[in-house]
């Protein structure tokens, strides 16, 4: 028994090997390192399919330089730290990416990315929001916006334009919606506002009533809900058949389309703020690739899944210039030198993605403005794209 | 390639010494305890905290405190939860284990709550750089430990204390009227699996650089549990065959390339199938127990 | 106060009814069935087709009731298979070989749900009006309402059941003494194969009952089985009436803990363990379990 396991094991090995060693023709990888099973597997599963998308559309250009097609790994990491460490080492050392769309969580993307760092793959996480995530090396970008950035701009709205100055805090015990709401308390207190009560529970948890009674009981003329949908829907739902009746104020974890399906009407006038839709600027690419992915996929991408594109797209274009500068036959062996892309993407101005204007700043994190959103019976309605400049509150308007 | 199987030898190496302490405990001792994420919490934790303090540790001492802390936190939850059996051990210890948790996650002071902590720097051995990013360097520092634990472990089982902890696996009625100590003995086997797996914790922390509660759910105690089980229970080896295989199947489709063609859920099922289908077959697990006379 | 004791006890009542899953089948067989959750989950997940399907054409309600009974049948018949396939052939192997048996098909079942139904949340529409009735300070919504009443006549028959009838006898001879029963002419596999049945269609019952307030989705089972199967060993695994104290128990002391001792709610998991550790001490095989010894 013992020996033939033995030996199976070893007949595997072999033809591991031989399968890695198969020669294959000349691709440019992107790595995708996301939880595709799990209590998480759906966000890994509709961000993955964004850079799909997004790879498929350049391979029918010609792929980079119209000759060498782009192909996307998308590898599962169980939102667990340790298959993400395996998944990574997979993609560079394996898979050979050349830029990694990823991790989806912070606690991985802090994982891989002195990883990254070290193997000079550029990685952009679409989602993760963790403060010290771009501090961990110079190829470390993310295009989400940060909690700050988002929390800011949101407590600054709320408080200036909604004209409320007692709100509650109902956040979750996870670095992200943790994040948001200290950001949005720092921010609202400081413009005078107040913070009248901050209550948290856990991710995954399914019953916020005890929170909810001790929220309500303070009065709030708000109640801000940083978190993902499925525990937002639970909340609604809850304070609704508690008859709570106030304002919701939510962030960019509410854009998920799913929450109608899981609240239905109750995600009627909840104010969130998210990536911007800059069409009324003229960058009407939001719309056609909600279309597209639709269409593909029969389902809604969430503001995680336009980053992702979004990072897909900014490396390959990166890919694509450092390309037209390399030498015949580096661009015959598909040969890109990483600093070059890294520079790129670091540079990157003003790019007109679907999640708004891009600009890397120079701590890697980025710089967009801010869409504050109402959903209305199954869509995200903007109310206005806003920015801070110099401490103030400005609509962007054309 | 190469370098997949190094990290894939590095894991195997930190399980291998979870699963080592789980069977001094599960296999040697007879307590069905199900809290090693929890001792590797602990001992991952500490690291960090030490590491990252304005005065880092020299690794002999952190390695010491790692120890150390492991151990307490072994006789913490052993001294109250040994007098319970089977079953009842193995829940009150899974409640141990999830109280841990808890309590990294909302101590936001020292643990840094739900963003845990990060930066958390290599560690030199003398001369010797022991960082993530030197692989091999990495894996002869990890098998280092499995190696000298396992003959620690070795000298033990034929030690006067190894035959008490068997006497009390076999029958701890008969064992305690032969005037054995027996809670003495399961309290002290109890921190030494405990300390083991801080051991574990602290190798995953420094290969990670980070820690944040959540790796440590009770799936992944359930786990070793699963590769002590299946490698046979009593046996140092086949605690380690039976780590070998647990992480050789789950990351078979990875090693294969075939991970990209299909659905992750399917690489799951796969390995949901091999554990029923060996279970089936070998359910005295792969090595067994040398002597296993005990059904019914 | 009253509201609070309210809130406690549907919750617990849900516990209870998919403890009651868990203690059925250790009772006759002495082992953990880790995938009951994942059982209880694939039967919702078919009542939730069976009511989308139906709603279109039927009254509502009529179609829940077809729902519920559907969701049932589907998880009993899981259920058998699975026993036959995966727990029978170790019914007479080491204790944990078929708790790793089942720790597979657990991984198996949620994975095909995941690949068979996706992996989004669904929503369970409320088959009937859900607007809260106020009765001086307390607020009750049908849908508590539901829950108790139904959770309550399920365990009313259950026990009357295992009191009165052939079968129920049979069914605790079983799990006194199974060779025992046996030999007096018992069909043991029948029976346990009927355990496995009640419970799983128990189950069921509550997976649908939850999932219109948590939604259906793929992990839908491992949430609610750990709470319960701690409800169980709470009231004492192997009892059925420990089983129902256990979960209102639980259920209760949660909702009391964060509301009225004012315990910080990222605590809140701990409650419960805490909670359990302390009355295993006290009471080391659960309230109203036997205490007999027992080992691995």
């Amino acid at each position: 028994m013992i020996r033939k396991l033995t030996y199976s094991f070893f007949c595997i090995f072999l033809v591991l090997l031989l399968v890695s060693c198969k020669k294959q023709e000349v691709t440019l990888n992107i790595g995708f390192s996301g939880p595709m099973t799990g209590d998480s597997a759906n966000y890994g599963k509709l961000m993955s399919q964004a850079v799909q998308i997004a790879i498929d559309e350049r391979n029918e250009l010609g792929g980079i330089g119209g000759q060498i097609k782009l192909r996307m790994i998308a590898e599962d990491d169980e939102g667990k730290v340790d298959k993400a460490n395996l998944a990574i080492e997979k993609l560079i050392n394996v898979d050979h990416i050349v830029g990694l769309v990823g991790a989806v969580f912070s606690s991985c993307s802090l994982a891989i990315a002195p990883k990254c760092e070290q193997a000079q793959v550029v990685m952009i996480s679409p989602s993760s929001t963790h403060k010290l995530l771009t501090s961990l090396g110079k190829y470390i970008f993310r295009n989400v916006l940060s909690d700050e950035s988002q929390a800011k701009v949101f407590a600054k709205y709320v408080k200036e334009k909604l004209g409320y100055s007692k709100i509650a805090i109902l956040n979750l015990k996870n670095d992200y919606s943790q994040g948001l709401a200290d950001d949005f308390k720092t921010q609202f207190e400081s413009d005078g506002g107040k913070i009248i009560a901050m209550e948290s529970g856990l991710q995954g948890d399914k019953d916020f009533k005890t929170q909810l009674t001790k929220l309500w009981a303070k009065q709030p003329e708000a109640i801000f809900i940083p978190g993902y949908v499925n525990e937002m829907a639970q909340i609604l739902q809850q304070a609704k058949d508690m008859g709570i009746k106030t304002h919701w104020l939510a962030a960019d974890g509410f854009s998920n389309p799913e929450i109608f399906d899981l609240a239905g009407d109750l995600a009627n006038g909840v104010i969130f703020s998210n990536s911007p839709d800059e069409s009324s600027l003229g960058n009407a690419k939001k719309k056609e690739f909600e279309a597209k992915y639709l269409k593909r996929f029969k389902q809604k991408p969430d503001s995680f899944s336009l980053n992702s594109y979004d990072a897909a797209n900014i490396l390959m274009d990166a890919m694509q210039f450092v390309y037209n500068e390399a030498s015949p036959d580096d661009q015959r062996s598909a040969n890109l030198n990483p600093a070059k892309i890294r520079n790129y993407v670091a540079d990157l101005e003003d790019y007109q993605g679907v999640s708004g204007k891009i600009t890397f700043l120079s701590n890697r994190d980025v710089l967009k403005n801010v869409g504050i959103f109402q959903a209305d019976h199954k869509e995200f309605v903007q109310q206005g794209i806003y920015l801070i400049k110099d401490g103030q509150l400005l609509e962007v308007v054309e | 390639m190469i370098s997949l199987v190094l990290l894939i030898g590095i894991y195997f190496g930190i399980y291998a010494l979870l699963a080592l302490g789980q069977n001094l405990i599960t296999g040697m001792t007879g307590l069905l305890s199900l809290c090693q994420a929890a001792f590797m919490a602990i001992g991952a934790y500490t690291t960090a905290i030490i590491l990252t303090s304005h005065h880092p540790l020299p690794l002999a001492e952190l390695i010491v405190i790692v120890v150390f802390m492991g151990s307490l936190f072994g006789a913490m939850i052993g001294l109250p939860t040994l007098r319970l059996k089977g079953d009842y051990l193995a829940i009150a210890s899974l409640g141990f284990g999830e109280i841990v948790k808890n309590v990294l996650l909302n101590a936001d002071k020292f643990t840094g709550g739900p963003m845990g902590i990060t930066h958390i720097p290599s560690v030199q051995l003398g001369r010797i750089l022991i960082s993530p990013y030197d692989k091999s360097v990495y894996l002869i520092f990890v098998w280092g430990f499995v190696g000298v634990i396992l003959w620690g472990l070795f000298r033990l089982q034929r030690s006067r204390f190894g035959r008490a902890l068997e006497a009390i696996r076999e029958d701890e009625v008969a064992a305690s009227s032969l005037g054995l100590n027996t809670t003495l003995y399961k309290v002290v086997a109890f921190m030494i699996g405990a300390a083991i797996s801080a051991l574990a914790g602290m190798l995953w922390a420094i290969y990670n650089g980070s820690v944040i509660p959540q790796s440590f759910d009770f799936m992944l105690s359930i786990m070793v549990l699963c590769m002590v089980v299946l490698g046979g229970l009593g046996n140092y080896f086949a605690a380690l065959v039976g780590t070998m295989v647990i992480v050789i199947i789950s990351e078979l489709p990875r090693l294969l390339g075939f991970s990209v063609l299909i659905p992750a859920q399917l690489d799951q099922i796969l390995f949901g199938l091999i554990l029923v289908i060996l279970m089936i077959y070998r359910p005295e697990g792969l090595l067994g127990r040398p002597v296993s006379k005990r059904n019914s | 106060m009253l509201q609070h004791l309210l809130n406690g006890f549907t919750v617990g009542s849900i516990y209870a009814l998919v403890a009651l899953g868990y203690t059925l089948v250790y009772g006759v067989l002495k082992f953990i069935n880790f995938a009951h959750g994942d059982v209880l989950m694939i039967g919702t997940y078919i009542a939730l087709i069976v009511f989308n399907f139906l709603r279109t054409f039927i009254e509502p309600s009529i179609a829940f009731i077809i729902a519920i009974l559907a969701g049932m049948a589907s998880s009993a018949l899981l259920a058998v298979l699975i026993e036959r396939v995966a727990y029978r052939p170790l019914r007479h192997a080491p204790r944990l070989a078929p708790l790793l048996s089942a720790i597979g098909l657990s991984v198996i079942l949620s994975n095909t749900a995941a690949l068979i139904f996706g992996t989004k949340s669904q929503r369970f529409e409320m088959p009937f009006n859900n607007t809260p009735i106020h009765w001086g300070n307390l607020v009750v919504t049908p849908y508590q309402g539901l829950i108790l009443l139904t959770s309550l006549t399920m365990m009313v028959l259950l026990h009357f059941f295992i009191k009165m009838t052939r079968t129920g006898k049979a069914m605790r001879a079983v799990s006194e003494k199974p060779m025992v029963a046996q030999l007096m002419g018992i069909d043991t596999d029948r029976i346990i194969r009927f355990t496995f049945i009640l419970g799983s269609a128990l189950g069921a019952v509550a997976g649908i009952l939850v999932s219109l307030d948590y939604k259906v989705y793929p992990t839908l089972g491992s949430l609610i089985g750990l709470k319960a199967f701690i409800a169980a060993v709470i009231g004492g695994i192997g009892n059925i009436s420990g089983a129902m104290l256990g979960g209102i128990l639980l259920g209760v002391l949660e909702t009391y803990g964060v509301a009225v001792l004012g315990i910080p709610v990222g605590y809140k998991d701990s409650v419960a363990f805490v909670l359990l550790i302390i009355i295993l001490l006290w009471r080391p095989s659960g309230i109203l379990g036997s205490n007999k010894r027992e080992k691995i």
